[in-house]
Parts: C-alpha cells; structure tokens; sequence
C-alpha cells in the first residue's frame, strides 16, 4: 500500500489525471467496440427507418447551434458599423478588428449573477426567455438555406413562421408581468400591443404573394424565383415587401420601432429585471431575429438561394472532379502542391527585392499559397456543388439586410407609442389590403 | 466554542424589539419607519403622512392609476432627478418632481470661503456652461468692489463664453436625441464640444470646471495654442455645425415625435418665470444681452433668435439658431480684440465695503444671476444664486400631463436642465 501511495505522489498533476484517463478510456473504447458490434446493425436499421425523425433531430441540433455565432456575428456587426457611424472606432481590442468581442461578451453574460428579484413569479420569470429565444429559433427549422438544406419543407411553412414567431410576445408579457417592476410590465404591455398589431399587415402583406406563388412553402417559393433576378418577387410585389419590412422591423423590436426596450424610456422594458444568462437569451433572441426577419425577407422577396443571374446552360461550367480517379497521384499533389506552390509564390518576392530575406519570402509564399488553395477550393466548391452556391447567395442577401437595419437603428430616433399603433392600422393595414386587392385583380385581368 | 459566540440573530433581534416601544415611533418623521419596509419593494408614496393638501391629493390613487418611480438612477434624468409620475395607461395624469439628490450646499459653502474661493464653488453648478457659473459671481463682486475690468479681459470673457454656449447648445442637441432614441447626434455633437472644451483647456488649464475668470479680470491672457485652435476650427464650425443638425431637422420622425410637444403659452412662461431659450421660444424677445447689457454686448452686433411655436422643436431649433449667432459674437470678439491688461490691479486680500449687489447674464440656458451681501470682511456674508435650470423643472408639471411616457423625456431635454444647477 505504501509502495502505491508513494508511487503516486511521485506523480505530476497531469500525470495523475493520465493515470486515471488513460484506464478508463481503454475501457470505455473496449465496452463501444463490443457495443457496436452487438447493437451497431440494429441501430442504424432503427435509424434508417425512422430517416424523418433522425434529420428533424439533426436539423434542430444544427439550428439550435447556429443561432450562437450568427449571433456573435450580427452584435459584432452592429457594434462596429453603429460605431463607424457615430465616428468613433469601435471594438479593436479583442481578436482582429475586435471581432471576438461579442464572443467576450457571451462568456461575461454566462459568469454574472443569474438574478430573481423579490416579488418576481419566479417560476413564469425562469421561463420566459425561454420561450423567448425558442420562439425565434423554431422559425429557422423552415428557412430554405440552399437546395436541400433546410429543417424541414412544410406546405404551411410561412404560416408556421408566422405561427411560431408570433409566441415570442407570450414570452415577452411573461417576463413584463413576472418580474414585479413597472418599467417591465410597461414594456411588456407594449411589446403586446406592438407585436400583435404588426402581426396583421406582415401576415396580409404577403398574401398578394401567395397568390403568385400558389404555395405556402418555402422551398417552392423560392424555386418559383429562379431566373435572373427580375423573377424576384420584389419586383411583382414592390408595394408587398416596403410593407413586410417595416412590420418586420416592428416584429423583430428594431429601431425605429424598439419601444419596447426604449432604454431612455422605460430602462430596458421586459429585460429590466434580466441578469445574466437569462438577460442573454433575450439579448440572443433580438439579434437571431434579426437574422430570420432578413433570412425570410431574402427567401420571399429576394429570390432566397438563387443567383441574381442565370446564364444559359452552354455557358456554365462542367466540373467534374474526381478525386478518387487520381489513384495513388492524389498523394502526391497533397504532399507536393503547398510546397510547390509555396516556393511559387516565394520566388518572385526574394528574386525581385533585396529587402526581403529568404525566410521573409518563405512566409509571404505560404500564406499566399493557403489563400490560392483556399480560394481554389471555394471556386470548386461553387461550381460544383450546389448547395454551396445556395447558401454563398444567400447570406450574402441576408447580411446585407442586416447591414440595413443596423444602418437604421443608427440614424433613426425611435416613434412613440402612439404613432406606432396609428402607423400600423391607419397606413399599412390598408396598404397591405390594397396590394392583396390589386394583386388579385391583376391575376384575374391577366390570366396569370 | 458555541457557548461564547453570540448568535447572528441576535442583534436583529434587539433591533427589532426596540422599534416598537419607541417613543418616536409612528412619528411622521421617524427615519426608523422605512426599516419596516419589505427589502426590494420599493414603493414611490413616501413613508410619513401628507404634509401638504397638494401632496395628499398626489399621492391617493383613483381607479386605473399608477405610480412610476422615474429616476434618481434611470438613464435619461439628466443627472439625478426624481420624478414621481401617475400613469393612467401610458399617459401621466400627474407628477411630482423630487429633488435634492445633488445637493451640495454651495451657497453655504460660499458664505465660508473668501471671495476668490468662491468663484471655484460656483464652477461645478452647471457643469456643461461652467464659465456661465462663474461669470454672474465675478460681476457680482466686482460690483460690491468697485473695480473696472480692463477692455481686453472683458473681450476675452466674452469670447470664451460664448464658446462655450456654443458647446452647451450642441451636447443638448445630442441629449435631445439620445432621449428620443437616435445614437448618432450625441456623438456627433461630442466631437464638436470636445474641439471647443480642448481649445477652452489651452486658454484655461481645465475642460470641464474651466475656473478662468477672475475678480477684476481673467486668469491669463490668450495665447497661441488657443488661437491656432480657434482658427481651425472656425474655418469649419458652420458646416460642421450644419451637417449635425441635418441629421435630426430633417428626420420626419425626429420632427413629428417635436412638434406641438410640451406646448407653453408666453404668459405661462412668463408667470413662470421662464427665461433664456425656453422663453424666447415662446415668442418673447428677452434676452439679458439685450434688456440689460452688461460687459461689451452693447457694441456687438447679433440677433434675438425667436420663435413663436412654444414647443419642443421650437426650443430644439431657437438653440441652433443662438449657435450661429455665437458665432458670429465670436467673430466679432476676434477682429475688435484691443491690447492691454488683462487684470485690474487689485489687493489680495478683498475686503468690499458693507453693501449689497445683483448681477445677472444671459446663460446658455436663461438668466443666471448671483446676489451677494458684504458685510465688510473677506467673505460674502450671503450669496443666493438664481439658475434657470430650477425655475425650468417647476414649469414641467404645466407641459407633462396629458402626454405619454415617452414624450416627459422629450420634454424633459428640450428644456435642458442641469440637475447640479438646479439642486446647487
């Protein structure tokens, strides 16, 4: 026993942690190998047949776990371009440009207090961001990404957007009314007014589309769209999109319509009370609605994955490109091709500078050489693969939405609450009831 | 070992007990009665009974109403302020402004200090328009001296101070509209008073609390970190000036959110003894530059902006238009500029004669005035100060009710006070 104990306490700390890991995950691959061998067939005959469920789960797992970069990406966006708006420079301290401050900011809001307040139903308090974050998220699971990647293709698929979309303002009344402060409850209060009278002219401002389209899902939208862009929808229904976006605005709680976080008004409206993590699903919620209000804008309106072009067939590019028919020279280029390419890209630098030395070469060449590959692979990925192309188009769309409202949350002042509700019932509800009525009749005079 | 310790509670629990039997206790003074209150409840009513038929008619609730606690810590009070709103809905039927939370005593303070000391008291009053604070005191106590400040310091003064109206006017426009909501304005317009406040720190030595003007003159004559300052900057003020305003002048929301809001007629303003901006925008020309010309106004030549609307984008638009006017003073300061001293020659120790005397200035937010008595020793034996700010915040209760709760923000900014004025 000694001898053991003294063997023991000879050891580093990492020594003492190998010591019990190494064991066990020999142990552990043992029992997954047996496993596999006595269950592995069964299994995947289980999963194969059940292929529906196995890709919803897939696609909800993949969704739940975009909304985290997309966004760091969008608060990072809006801190850097509302920055260089008002002339000042912005993030530049954490990672490049700043940009990993938002990921900083994330971590922060996981380590601080998670706060009930006393009064607060701590109960509907919990659950409220929840429902919160969740009713932004589930509306992803029918966005068309690219040909083929996309959460699930429903028939109903823009009424289960709006459907689902619209909980979001439960979520946000629970948290005005469970957190036992005045600022909230206004703010909840707001939110249930704002949310539910935008609901009316974004739902109706659509409908005229749904009479050209002829179908509620998404993905069939979008194929509808394909062609040069003035196939776009936006261009048949000009009048249809200035009404969805600004209830989208609305919808989605963005200047100038935030009234109800106005935080020279009511503090921080329903998130007064938020601390923490909770205060983060909040903070998350607002900007993965962003990201889906200008997702759903791009895939109505904005001919969603298509390129803005579509050349005839004889113009495009065949590529087909088979790695396996390289045989065993595919080792060869993987092993020769950087260091070619490096040396390539290193020799006109050190042949026509005597400033930079060999090594200095040497490094500009490599980085080079990555890029050429990088951007060689991209290209290949482009022409070939066409969910690629899809998804390329069709964040650049989205991003450059974004870039809008961010744009208007940093030159416009907020409306009042008064003004809002007019807003929405004296102009756009009947804007929206005329573009259905114009829409129809024109189908009807033209036969479509 | 447990026997010795007393127990945690125990304390708590004397503490406790001792309240009830307390000869004091129900008095409605008792500071101990909010110690019974619930911990994190926080209720607007205060904790005694009414002293005032206004604060009992206030403070009782009828069917629908609600009382929200805006402030001292809220985001847009503008320092400290309390304000007590009832809320029917969104719109505020009443308020009750609570004030106080700055107080500092400087009046008092005055009293005990000697009478170059007290110049510096007066500095953190109204800190955006500090030479604006100074500027009444020194009138004040020359006047009890006798003195005659030389030419060249009150060119200097003049200039000075109206550079800093100028930085004044352009930060209220970026609080009017970051209490609307806009981002931008409030940066934009920091760059300009950042430029103004750095040129001011060459001339006075500080950016904020500038401490520059002297009994009998100024402290320092201009020098040429100023000057080359000014100069750059005066080749662009207007069109930089001009591009911030376009920002907000022609937004439609900014505009229709202004105007009618927070409407005053001139008589109400004027038996509220508004004065400066606020009251110009009523449509009365009184301006203390004017009515009762002190220093070297009376040879400059510049307007009254005035408006006859009354509302917020009329006090909004008064203010940019008083900008190009300062401007042009300052530009008349700088080509009429003579030579000479810039101090009159006076004792250090300052002993006026028994009397009394009032000076009062056109500050960037009205008449700023200070009254001070000597009674022959080297300190003032009283000194009040009158700010604008105060006499402002008491016309709120007139302009709020009937409007949303956005909008007592709105109207809150555009009247423009500085709580460390308006609770001294």
């Amino acid at each position: 026993m000694t001898v053991v104990s003294r063997g023991w306490n000879r050891l580093t700390l990492p020594g003492k942690f190998l010591f019990i890991l190494v064991p066990l995950l020999v142990v552990g691959i043992a029992a997954l190998i047996i496993l596999i061998t006595a269950f592995g067939q069964l299994a995947i005959d289980t999963l194969a047949a059940n292929l529906p469920i196995v890709r919803f789960v897939v696609a909800a797992t993949v969704i739940l776990l975009i909304t985290v970069p997309t966004a760091f990406l969008i608060i990072y966006m809006e801190m850097k371009i509302i920055a260089l708006m008002n002339l000042r420079i912005g993030p530049d301290r954490v990672g490049p440009f700043g940009s990993l401050l938002s990921v900083v900011h994330g971590l922060k809001v996981l380590m601080k207090e998670d706060f009930t307040p006393t009064g607060a139903d701590s109960v509907v308090f919990t659950w409220a961001p929840v429902v919160v974050y969740l009713a932004s998220v589930m509306t992803l699971l029918v966005i068309p990404f690219a040909p083929g990647l996309y959460g699930a293709d429903l028939n109903i698929g823009l009424l289960y957007f709006f459907a689902v979309s619209g909980l979001a303002v439960v979520g946000l009344l629970m948290a005005g009314w469970s957190s036992y402060n005045k600022y909230s409850l206004l703010g909840g209060l707001r939110a249930a007014a704002q949310i539910v009278s935008y609901e009316i002219p974004l739902t109706l401002s659509v409908v005229g589309l749904l009479l050209l389209a002829g179908t509620m899902s998404l993905n069939q939208i979008v194929e509808n769209q394909q062609g040069w862009f003035t196939d776009w929808y936006i261009f048949q229904q000009p009048l249809g999109a200035l009404i969805f976006f600004i209830a989208a605005t609305a919808e989605a709680n963005r200047t100038p319509f935030d009234l109800t976080e106005a935080d020279s008004e009511i503090v921080a409206g329903f998130a007064t009370e938020y601390s923490g993590m909770r205060f983060g699903f909040f903070f998350f919620a607002e900007y993965v609605n962003v990201f889906i209000v200008s997702a759903l804008f791009v895939t109505l309106f904005l001919g969603g994955w298509n390129a803005p072009f579509a050349f005839p067939e004889a113009w495009q590019v065949q590529l087909s490109l088979d790695p396996a028919s390289f045989n065993i020279g595919l080792l060869f280029i993987i092993g020769l091709a950087p260091v070619v390419l490096t040396l390539l890209f290193a020799a006109p630098f050190w042949l026509l500078s005597s400033r930079i030395k060999w090594w200095q070469a040497l490094l500009i060449g490599f980085v080079l050489a990555n890029l050429f590959i990088v951007t060689l692979a991209l290209a290949w990925a482009y022409i070939g693969l066409n969910w690629v192309a899809g998804i390329l188009w069709f964040m650049l769309k989205t991003y450059v939405l974004v870039f809008t409202f961010v744009w208007m949350r940093g030159t416009l002042p907020r409306v009042r609450i008064d003004q809002l509700m007019g807003f929405a019932w004296k102009w756009l509800l009947p804007a929206s009831l005329l573009n259905l009525f114009v829409t129809a009749a024109a189908i009807v005079v033209i036969g479509r | 070992m447990t026997a010795t310790t007393p127990r945690p509670d125990a304390a708590g629990s004397q503490r406790t007990s001792s309240l009830g039997d307390d000869a004091f206790a129900g008095a409605p003074d008792d500071p101990r009665v909010q110690l019974d209150r619930e911990l994190g409840v926080f209720e607007p009513v205060p904790p005694y009974p009414p002293r005032t038929e206004r604060e009992a008619e206030f403070y009782t609730l009828r069917d629908g109403e609600m009382f929200l606690n805006m402030g001292p810590q809220h985001p847009s009070t503008h320092g400290v302020l309390r304000v007590v709103l009832k809320l029917d809905g969104e719109k505020v039927v009443d308020l009750d402004p609570v004030l106080g939370y700055l107080h500092r005593g400087v009046e008092k303070l005055c009293e005990n200090a000697d009478y170059h000391h007290s110049i510096a008291y007066l500095d953190p009053l109204e800190y955006v328009s500090a030479l604006f604070c100074e500027w009444p005191g020194v009138m004040a106590f020359e006047k009890l001296l006798d003195v005659q400040v030389p030419r060249r310091a009150e060119y200097i003064r003049v200039l000075s101070a109206e550079l800093n109206r100028i930085a004044s006017h352009s930060l209220f426009l970026g609080w009017m509209a970051l209490d609307l909501g806009g981002l931008t304005p409030i940066l934009w317009s920091f760059i300009e008073r950042d430029t103004i406040v750095e040129m001011l720190a060459s001339l006075t030595g500080q950016r904020m609390l500038f401490n520059y003007f002297r009994i009998g003159g100024v402290n320092g004559d201009l020098n040429h970190e100023f000057m080359s300052r000014l100069g750059d900057w005066m080749s662009h003020a207007t069109e930089q000036i001009e591009a911030g305003n376009t920002l907000l002048n022609e937004n439609e929301i900014f505009v229709r959110r202004m105007r009618g809001l927070g409407r005053i007629d001139s008589k109400t303003a004027l038996r509220m003894t508004m004065s400066g901006p606020n009251l110009r925008a009523t449509g009365v020309p009184f301006d203390m530059r004017r009515a009762h010309p002190y220093s070297i106004y009376p040879e400059l030549d510049f307007d009254i902006p005035m408006r006859q609307e009354g509302d917020c984008l009329a006090r909004y638009l008064l203010r940019m238009d008083e900008i190009k006017q300062s401007l042009r003073i300052i530009d008349q300061c700088l080509h009429q500029m003579p030579d000479g001293p810039v101090m009159a020659k006076l004792p250090r120790l300052l002993r006026p004669r028994p009397g009394r005397a009032y000076a009062g200035i056109e500050a960037p937010r009205g008449q700023y005035a200070v009254y001070a008595i000597s009674d022959g020793t080297d300190q003032p034996f009283r000194m009040r100060i009158h700010d604008p700010s105060f006499l402002h915040l008491e016309s709120v209760g007139l302009m709020m009710p009937g409007h949303l709760v956005a909008d007592t923000m709105a109207i809150m900014a555009s009247l423009d006070p500085i709580m460390g004025g308006v609770d001294k």
